[in-house]
């Protein structure tokens, strides 16, 4: 038998161990295609409805790339290690280094050629379902699917990229390193001497404390603090992982009783805390950060209605200019107008954009002036003006403004080379516009003193038509077409002013409605909200692999380990439990750990919405994500206490 | 009055799985009473860890009867031999079978762990067993830092820990170098005399088993002969090499 048959015949026994390899490869090859076809799908990047897209869905990417590298090398590690022990038997048998080098390149070619191969294929298979789907719950489904160059490209180079280096450390470490010797180092007695209590402590003092920090420095302190106390948990963690338990028995061996009945599970979970710290540290923070994504992207997505109709007071607003050649009221409304969907309401308001320059101050100084009959109008409120006087109106909800007492101010506006002043009768703050740009703050005077100003102060005169019909929701056509004729004469408008500072005539001739608002929010909120969706899977998914790989990767050493404890007398119910303890730490705590952040981020960054409590639908999003969550990784505990109880018992 | 009894145990290996069929034991039968101190010897292959792990209840035999301490092992299940074998039976291994992940004095304190005893007592039967077997100072060492014999004498006390009525030891100075396998066997010697607990241990050693009072042989799953201890240990020695040069089959270290 030659040496060539050998190896042949090793690796048909142990195809299993090949198997598993390839199809963690071809998996990643697949979910990368999968997200490409979304990524880079042609529709998604031009539609101007979907505007900040492909800026929202670059975190996901960077996410699945970290999350990829972090896969592709463990699956690597994992497969590495059981060969080594073969390839350590193979060279004492004689084999050279540089033999074991090429047998190293060919598997991993072949795996890694094959991977691609099946990957592309089961991706192309799958993502079109998953397109389908995720464009279908968002109700997209007019965007096509369909295959470009870039999306193999770029899933290809990917993978091939990471899978080369992994190879190359692997190679790296072959041909350098004696193989034997490393086969005969004890992994016990090397975790053994990586115990730190103290260090321990440090770390879950640190990341408690950056918790805290966090939190009391959030709703005072700028984005960088955020960064820096974020930094302080992740590290807190890491350490927190790999040393906290060597901690925690340190702390247990002070209670002798205490300490002895969980002697085995303590020290058996120091031992595979180190072991596995990477994979518990990327569990957790793939939980952490999947839940506060979908947590939020739900109740975005769940409010764009809310935002659409709080942003919105009227279902279509559209500003004009006050010339001859545009858009008439008449033809507007015979627009909106439709038999199924009539127009409700219908209210005119006059504006007046004034311009004029500071003195001695460069610049402009532009003021939105209505008069107050309109206001009235429109707020159905009884405000009086006198003469030179004016109110400061904010289209606002009041609790988004605050108190400004500057009360009693006044305010000059040039007329003709003098200067006509007008005192500030108070402010108001209501809801009672659109979101339109440029108009968001306005003076009110009453009607002689609007008429006397828009007669005879630098600026230009516009309209503000706004539009309630019977169902909002129905508008899309109209809107549409509406749209395009907007665009069409504000093109054609007169130039409001050449000067800097001033909008142009197309930022600010424009149209804001219900629909438009709502299918904007919906749209990105939506697609964001599947795709993080999809990845959350993917990565649940790949780190329960790599977790359950890695735990089973270690299986001779845990059956040499209850073999022995089965010479001195432990029964098979007491390895059960023992088993079954031991995972449900090595799965509960990533979770209980990402949640528990999840939670805190979640909590901090609703502050700015009035705090978590406040908003219970947040509250309620957190809970069922964090539930599903809860469900899928009880599942993968059930699923490997039964796999690991039947191989050891 | 006698602790443990066997009676015709026949262990055939391979017949379930129908490949090659090997009978390792035809028909044994023995009984050792209390406080005695008994090697059994014979050829490699001849059947002796197989006789020992079924005597201790880690195996179970095709057919035959034994008793423990009036315990029928062989009709027990197996969760509770688990339990019968860590409160009534000590077991020292040739390979130590020592957990890497605890100290010298956890790993002794483990068969106690296992039964729930309380904290004190633990503390003090350590004290007591690692003071006779000179292991005091390596009580917080990890078994990867210690000696072999030290090693060795970590699990003789952890087999001691619930106070059994009988240990079981599997080539117990196979591992060791002469000087340690004596520190050993005196160890036995201070079981069976200190402690009155009976020892039953298999050994290719002749100098090992010289300080037992009996020795059986054993050769092809059958008992071949046995000797009992009457002058001085030089004189056992002697007889043992003799009798094993009847037995045949290979020649032993002396
Ligand atoms: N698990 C097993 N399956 C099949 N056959 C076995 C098994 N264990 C032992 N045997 C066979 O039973 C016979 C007795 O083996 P045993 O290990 O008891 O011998 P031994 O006297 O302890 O030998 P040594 O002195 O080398 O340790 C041998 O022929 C051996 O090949
Ligand atoms: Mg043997």
């Amino acid at each position: 038998m030659t040496f060539k048959q050998i190896v042949w015949k090793m690796a048909k026994v142990q195809y299993k161990k090949y198997l598993i390899y390839f199809l963690c490869n071809s998996f990643a090859v697949m979910f990368f295609f999968m997200f490409s076809t979304v990524y880079f799908n042609e529709r998604i990047i031009e539609a101007k409805k979907l505007d900040g897209i492909q800026d929202a869905l670059a975190v996901p990417a960077v996410a699945l790339v970290v999350f990829t590298v972090f896969f592709i090398s463990y699956a690597h590690n994992v497969f590495m290690k059981r060969r080594k022990s073969e390839f350590g038997l193979f060279m004492t048998l004689g084999m050279s280094h540089r033999d074991i080098s090429k047998l190293l390149l060919l598997e991993n070619g072949v795996i890694g050629l094959c991977s691609i191969v099946t990957g592309i294929i089961g991706g192309a298979i799958f993502s079109r379902l998953f397109f389908l789907l995720l464009m279908k719950s968002v109700g997209l489904e007019e965007i096509p699917f369909h295959f470009n160059g870039s999306m193999f490209l770029y899933s290809i180079a990917t993978f091939a990229l990471v899978f080369l280096a992994a190879v190359g450390k692997s190679l790296f470490f072959t041909l350098k390193k004696d193989v034997i010797q490393s086969l005969r180092s004890n992994r016990t007695a090397e975790t053994i001497k990586l115990k730190s209590p103290l260090f321990g402590g440090f770390g879950l003092v640190m990341m408690f404390g950056s918790i805290l920090m966090l939190y009391f420095s959030f709703s005072k302190s700028n984005g960088g603090e955020l960064l820096l106390w974020t930094i302080g948990v992740l590290i807190g963690l890491y350490i927190s992982l790999n040393q906290s338990v060597s901690f925690l028995i340190e702390l247990a061996k002070k209670n002798k009783p205490f300490y002895y009945r969980r002697l085995l599970l303590l020290t058996s979970l120091d031992y595979k805390f180190k072991q596995l710290t990477s994979i518990l540290m990327l569990v957790t923070v793939m939980i952490m950060v999947t839940i506060i994504y979908t947590t939020l992207l739900l109740t975005i997505y769940q409010s764009s209605e809310k935002d659409a109709i709080e942003g919105n007071p009227y279902d279509i607003a559209i500003v004009q200019a006050k010339t001859k050649n545009n858009l008439s009221s008449e033809e507007i409304s015979s627009i909106i107008n439709k038999q199924d969907n009539p127009i409700k309401q219908h209210l005119k308001m006059p504006i007046f954009y004034s311009i004029q320059t500071l003195p001695g101050v460069e610049g402009y100084f532009t003021n939105v002036v209505i008069s107050v009959d309109d206001f009235n109008k429109l707020t159905s409120q009884q405000k009086q003006l006198q003469e030179r006087e004016y109110i400061n109106y904010i289209n606002e909800a009041p609790e988004y403004v605050g108190n400004s007492n500057d009360d009693h101010q006044e305010l000059a506006f040039n007329i003709g080379s003098k200067e006509r002043t007008y005192q500030q009768k108070g402010m108001i703050a209501v809801k009672s516009i659109n979101n339109l740009s440029y108009l968001h703050e306005f003076i009110i005077v009453n009607q002689a003193e609007f008429e006397l100003l828009k007669k005879n102060a630098d600026g230009f005169a516009a309209e503000i038509q706004l539009f309630n019909v019977a169902n909002w929701k129905n508008t899309a056509d109209v809107v549409e077409i509406l749209d395009k004729k907007v665009k069409h004469y504000s093109k054609t408008a007169p130039q409001i002013a050449d000067r800097a500072g001033i909008p142009s005539q197309q930022e600010f001739f424009q149209m804001a409605s219900k629909i438009d608002s709502y299918q904007y929010h919906k749209n990105s909120s939506g697609i964001l909200f599947c795709v993080i969706s999809f990845l959350s899977v993917i990565f649940f998914f790949g780190t329960f692999i790599l977790l359950y790989l890695n735990l089973f990767s270690e299986l001779d050493l845990e059956q040499a380990k209850y073999q022995k404890l089965y010479k001195i007398g432990i029964t098979a119910r007491e390895v059960k439990r023992f088993i079954s303890n031991e995972l449900a730490t090595l799965f509960f705590i990533p979770l209980v750990l990402g949640t528990t952040l999840a939670y805190l981020y979640v909590a901090i960054l609703a502050t700015d919405v009035g705090g978590i409590m406040k908003n219970p639908e947040i509250l309620l999003h957190f809970v069922i994500i964090a539930s599903g969550y809860l469900c899928i990784q009880a599942g993968y505990f059930f699923y490997a206490r039964r796999k690991m109880c039947t191989n050891i018992i | 009055m006698v602790i443990l009894e066997a009676d015709k145990i026949v262990k055939i290996y391979g017949e379930t799985s129908g490949e090659s069929v090997t009978k390792a034991l035809s028909g044994i039968s023995l009984s050792v009473k209390q406080g005695e101190f008994v090697a059994i010897m014979g050829p490699s292959g001849s059947g002796k860890t197989t006789l020992l792990n079924i005597l201790s209840g880690i195996d179970k035999p095709t057919s035959g009867v034994m008793t423990i301490a009036g315990h029928a092992i062989n009709k027990m299940k197996r969760d509770e031999l688990a339990l019968f074998r860590r409160k009534q039976i000590g077991f020292v291994f040739q390979e130590f079978n020592l957990l890497d992940s605890l100290t010298v004095k956890e790993n002794i304190i483990l068969p106690m762990v296992l039964e729930k005893k309380s904290a004190a007592e633990m503390e003090e039967k350590v004290q007591t067993l690692a003071g006779l077997f000179e292991i005091e100072p390596i009580l917080q060492k990890y078994p990867y830092n210690i000696s072999g014999g030290q090693q060795q004498r970590t699990a003789v006390s952890r087999a001691l820990v619930n106070n059994p009525g009988i240990i079981f030891a599997d080539e117990p100075t196979g591992n060791l170098d002469s000087k340690s396998s004596t520190a050993i066997m005196e160890c036995f010697e201070k079981i069976v005399q200190e402690l009155k607990t009976t020892v039953l241990l298999v050994t290719h050693d002749v100098f090992a088993a010289s300080y037992c009072q009996k020795v059986i042989f054993i050769k092809d799953g059958h008992i071949h002969s046995y000797i009992v201890k009457k002058g001085s240990r030089k004189e056992f020695l002697n007889q043992i090499i003799d009798n094993l040069a009847v037995l045949g089959g290979r020649t032993y270290d002396i």
